[in-house]
């Protein structure tokens, strides 16, 4: 490739300032001797200038209310659903809480021995399958209210 | 008077210009930015405002559909305040921002067509279909509205190549910020920015050849 055909590569990059100090110094004392090229990077420092200003497009109405708004929402609607996970935890350990004191003042009071439809319910193994089994359907019951009241939220706003 | 000497335009050049060179402006933004890391809601809307036209601007550019690029600009800064936390203040925050629309204008392209912002570029070189300059076309160019030309040629090139004149000639970063916001080698901006110039100067000599051909 001739030394006019690469510096003829680099003058658009050179119109868009985007030659390093020595490829930039080059081009330029090339382009004083070559009218070819010298003219064609008028032309597009010409584009490049008219790239800078190209007409600008409107705003949309109150872009950046909107936008706050979002995100101010957003925030909230985190806020919430952190506040729900807190409270789904908290209402967990107290319900395993109560269960397992229940049991112990149960086991006290009934002497070990409380026994309904064939089975032993103060049995360790016993009170933890119901225990576990009735703290599950609670919980499933709670995600699917607090799922639909979030459902209504958006609906509305 | 031409489209670009305006006084509309001198206007807002010279509020930019004055917006830029004002310390305490700048300042007030830094502040608002820290503000905003440390989780207040109310430095938000001072940040959005000051880079509202910008950011509009290069999304509009990227993707052309005005509801897309406002829903876009929204989730981007959905995304600044749910990532201000791990923004290092030592970055620049307009390249910050920008990469984060800009994933976010990928993510749109991927989910709109199972595509890419790369996958749309054109197969062939635009530099081989660039004709030769007619002997007048720099004077033909300082007579022309050339501004409403060249965006409407600019919106028939790739994405990857709006993306990079853009950010080059409107947002006035330099070629590593423009690497940092679209997560490419900077011999990628270069070549990028190359082919981009060459594809829209062959798409106005195209469409319109009287004013800009042989």
């Amino acid at each position: 490739m001739s030394e006019h055909e690469s510096m003829r590569e680099l003058l658009a990059l050179a119109a868009a300032g985007a030659l390093e100090g020595e490829q930039q110094r080059r081009l330029e004392v090339h382009s004083c001797e070559c009218p070819i090229c010298r003219r064609e990077l008028e032309i597009w420092s010409a584009y490049s200038q008219g790239l800078r200003r190209l007409p600008q497009p409107p705003l949309p109405g109150r872009l950046t209310e909107r936008a706050r708004a979002r995100v101010l929402q957003e925030r909230a609607a985190a806020a919430d659903r952190r506040w729900n996970d807190l409270m789904l935890g908290a209402l967990a350990l107290f319900a395993w809480t109560v269960g397992l004191s229940f049991w112990f003042l149960l086991r006290i009071f009934s002497g070990g021995d409380l026994v309904i439809m064939g089975a032993n319910l103060v049995r360790l193994g016993t009170w933890s399958a119901l225990s576990t089994v009735l703290v599950w359907l609670t919980a499933a019951a709670a995600a699917l209210a607090l799922g639909k009241r979030r459902r209504d939220l958006r609906r509305v706003l | 008077m031409g489209l670009f000497g305006s006084p509309l335009r001198i206007q807002v050049s010279v509020m930019i210009l004055a917006a830029a060179m004002n310390p305490e402006a700048l300042s007030s933004v830094e502040d608002s930015i820290a503000r905003m890391r440390r989780g207040d809601p109310d430095a938000l809307g001072a940040v959005i405002s000051r880079y509202q036209h910008r950011l509009y601007r290069y999304l509009l550019r990227l993707v052309r559909e005005p509801a897309t690029a406002d829903d876009l600009f929204q989730q981007t800064w959905l995304r600044v305040m749910e990532r201000i936390g791990r923004y290092d203040a030592h970055r620049n925050f307009e390249s910050w921002l920008f990469s984060v629309a800009h994933n976010l204008a990928v993510d749109f392209w991927r989910g709109k067509r199972g595509d890419s912002l790369e996958a749309s570029d054109l197969s062939d070189s635009p530099g081989e279909r660039l004709p030769a300059a007619g002997p007048d076309a720099l004077e033909q160019l300082l007579d022309f509205e050339r501004g409403a030309m060249l965006a409407a040629c600019m919106d028939d090139l790739p994405a990857i190549h709006r993306e990079v004149l853009t950010l080059r000639f409107e947002e006035d970063m330099k070629l590593e910020e423009i690497a940092e916001v679209a997560c490419i080698p900077l011999s990628t901006v270069k070549s990028r920015l190359r082919r981009a110039l060459e594809g829209l100067r062959a798409a106005l000599e195209a469409r319109f050849p009287r004013k800009w051909g042989a």
